[in-house]
């Protein structure tokens, strides 16, 4: 809330201001462009693993349809990035450094979720299963020992850089947030899902997909806390 | 928390990213302050009102009516 509500000063701050909600949509497009991806690539392992051979007009029909939608997620970036571009937003030396971070996180990401899938899709390894990366079977020793050495010894320091350098108190209080939302979800939700599983009711807790939901949830709650 | 840093920065002609880098935080930050939508830790708030040469209560008013 401001008391300056009634004054007419409009600079270019007032026209990038709704940036933020712009960033996420270029964010999420990246996303789910790696997730068409990475659903072309399963479907074809799938399809490879049924013994292969001309896809059917189903098939055709199936992968023209992730194909329109990676078309449409890479023409909503561009679209954002040029709003972005347009609006003229002056971003500072540590906002430029946290945004060109962010873009990396994505790509490494991107890169992290593609290799084993490419791996499915060339090795076969995956028919009907899950993706390899979130599969609970055996994984390729390089493979995993590839992921342990990211998420053990580069993502600490990528972190570590990341909250003493690229972040400011404002983004470090979204954190702090977002970590208790998805710490009492966990509290909660973790074991709820355990006893309706002992009840009866539902599938036995999936811990991939209690991670997936714990990083959802604080992601979520940081970006809305940032820009919101 | 209501404030005076959109006229205080408007005076000096800066944008909120000047602002940022003065204070050494992103645009974001200065915009959420702004609008009321952060408020500033006791450093930070300390930092703006050296930077503007202001008592802390002129430029942040927390709407207390007193006792």
């Amino acid at each position: 809330m401001t008391n300056l509500k009634d004054t007419n000063m409009i600079d270019r701050d007032e026209i990038a201001g709704s940036n933020g909600r712009r960033f996420m949509w270029v964010i999420v497009s990246g996303l789910g462009i790696v997730m068409a991806a990475g659903a072309v690539s399963g479907y074809l392992a799938a399809h490879e693993a049924q013994g292969g051979g001309a896809i059917g007009a189903a098939g055709i029909l199936t992968l023209c349809a992730f194909a329109t939608i990676i078309i449409g997620l890479a023409f909503a970036i561009w679209r954002n990035v040029s709003k972005m571009k347009a609006s003229n937003e002056g971003l500072t030396r540590r906002e430029t450094l946290n945004r060109n971070m962010i873009y990396g996180f994505v790509l490494i990401g991107g890169v992290i979720g593609l290799l084993p899938a490419f791996y499915d899709t060339i090795v076969g390894n995956s028919d009907t299963g899950p993706p390899l990366l979130l599969a609970d079977s055996p994984m390729p020793p390089a493979i995993a020992l590839m992921l342990i050495f990211f998420w053990t010894v580069i993502m600490p320091i990528i972190a570590w850089f990341w909250h003493k350098r690229a972040i400011d108190e404002q983004e470090a209080s979204a954190y702090r947030d977002g970590g208790y939302y998805a710490a009492y979800a966990l509290l909660i939700g973790a074991p709820t899902w355990w006893m309706l599983w002992r009840g009866g009711f539902v599938p036995e807790p999936d811990g991939v997909a209690i991670f997936m939901l714990f990083a959802l949830i604080w992601t979520a709650v940081w970006f809305w806390k940032k820009y919101r | 928390m209501k404030n005076q840093l959109k006229v205080l920065r408007a005076m000096r002609s800066w944008s909120q990213a000047d602002l940022g880098e003065h204070l050494d935080v992103s645009r974001q930050a200065v915009n959420a302050i702004e609008t009321g939508k952060y408020d500033p830790s006791l450093p930070l708030a300390f930092k703006i009102s050296r930077l503007f040469a202001l008592p802390i209560e002129e430029i942040f008013d927390d709407e207390f009516e007193g006792y």
